[in-house]
């Protein structure tokens, strides 16, 4: 109980600013937003549902039962197909992008997350490097492999979406070079954990690593505002159509429970491989050590 | 395009959607079967030990 019910109740004053009040506003009826500015309900809804979801993986990750991952699939499931059917057949289309702004509900939450994911591997090693427990170590695997798939997916997102708008796939613009950069960035850091052998080593090393590379998150976000792009600057729930906001919120969650789901199984899998790395040789292969 | 404005574009609608899909999907069932296949592992050392 202890472990689902405080994440549980942050989850569900998420999802009552992100989904309640985002269907009501989606039908016109204001009554649920209790008189509160639209980007105090946003940062509600995001800071409740992160905070949640991270406090369940953390509460859940180290027990070996497939439940915890199953709960969060199944939510993920929920908020993905609802939110594709609003986003694909019931919200509008954007005045000037038509049709292709529908990409809009799967790429943003998708940034979103893959930021997020980076975010948390970069917690997970500042952490591994105070406290030493190899527990962090795994999480940080798990949160990397997670954030690149998201941040691979995003650019493949991007280049579709980019194609209709801008007429190319690619431009070497600075928001796109600074995910690219930060995808291979990642991708390096999985690397290096292939090629080293020794667990305090290669904890150690793709700890810092992954300090140095998450400079780079804090550059793709600012990137539209410090450099003239191609790509659009961030929007506020200000500045979005409140018919806009629903389909891109549950998508947002639904990835953010895949996202957290995906790092939870990964870190097990990390925490397994760790586990047969340092356990102690054989009796007979140490004996056989020590004959030699 | 004309004016200004994007018109038609639901090919690329879909298939930035079915990417979407088809990388989480496969991802997804990639983490569950390296982990069984870990697990199993892991059981077998026991069990030899």
């Amino acid at each position: 109980m202890r472990r689902t019910l405080p994440p549980a109740i942050l989850l569900a004053i998420g999802a009552y600013f992100g989904f309640v009040v985002a269907v009501a506003q989606f039908h016109g009826v204001t009554a649920f937003s209790l008189g509160l500015p639209s980007g105090v309900i946003a940062t509600l809804a995001a800071g409740c549902g992160v905070a949640g979801a991270i406090w369940f993986l953390f509460a859940n990750d180290q027990l070996d039962s497939w439940r915890p991952p199953q709960i969060l699939i199944g939510l993920a499931l929920l908020c993905l197909i609802s939110g594709s059917y609003y986003g694909l057949f019931v919200a509008p289309p954007e005045q000037f992008m038509g049709d292709v702004q529908r990409i809009m509900y799967v790429h943003v939450p998708t940034a979103w997350n893959a930021l997020l994911a980076m975010t948390l591997a970069f917690a997970c090693a500042v952490i591994f490097l105070f406290r030493g427990d190899y527990k962090w170590d795994s999480r940080m695997e798990g949160s990397i492999e997670s954030g690149v798939v998201l941040a691979f997916l995003l650019c493949c997102q991007g280049a579709i979406w980019a194609k209709p708008t801008w007429g190319v796939w690619w431009d070497w613009d600075p928001r796109l070079t600074t995910t690219a950069v930060l995808l291979f960035a990642f991708l390096g850091i999985l690397a290096l954990r292939k090629f080293v052998e020794d667990p305090a080593r290669r904890a150690i090393w793709s700890a810092v690593a992954t300090i140095i590379a998450y400079v780079d998150v804090p550059i793709v976000y600012f990137s539209v505002r410090w450099w003239n792009s191609l790509h659009q600057q961030q929007s506020s729930p200000g500045t979005v159509s409140k018919q806009f906001w629903l389909p891109l919120r549950l998508n947002a969650f639904g990835i953010l429970f895949l996202m957290v789901a995906f790092i939870m199984l990964r870190a097990r899998l990390a925490s397994l491989r760790l586990k047969q790395e340092m356990a102690p040789p054989l009796p007979e292969m140490a004996e056989l050590g020590e004959a030699v | 395009m004309s004016a200004g404005v994007v018109s038609g574009g639901w090919n690329f609608v879909i298939a930035a959607y079915a990417v979407t899909f088809s990388v989480l999907f496969i991802y997804g069932v990639s983490l569950v079967t390296r982990l069984r296949e870990e697990r199993s592992r892991a059981n077998e050392e026991v069990n030899t030990k």
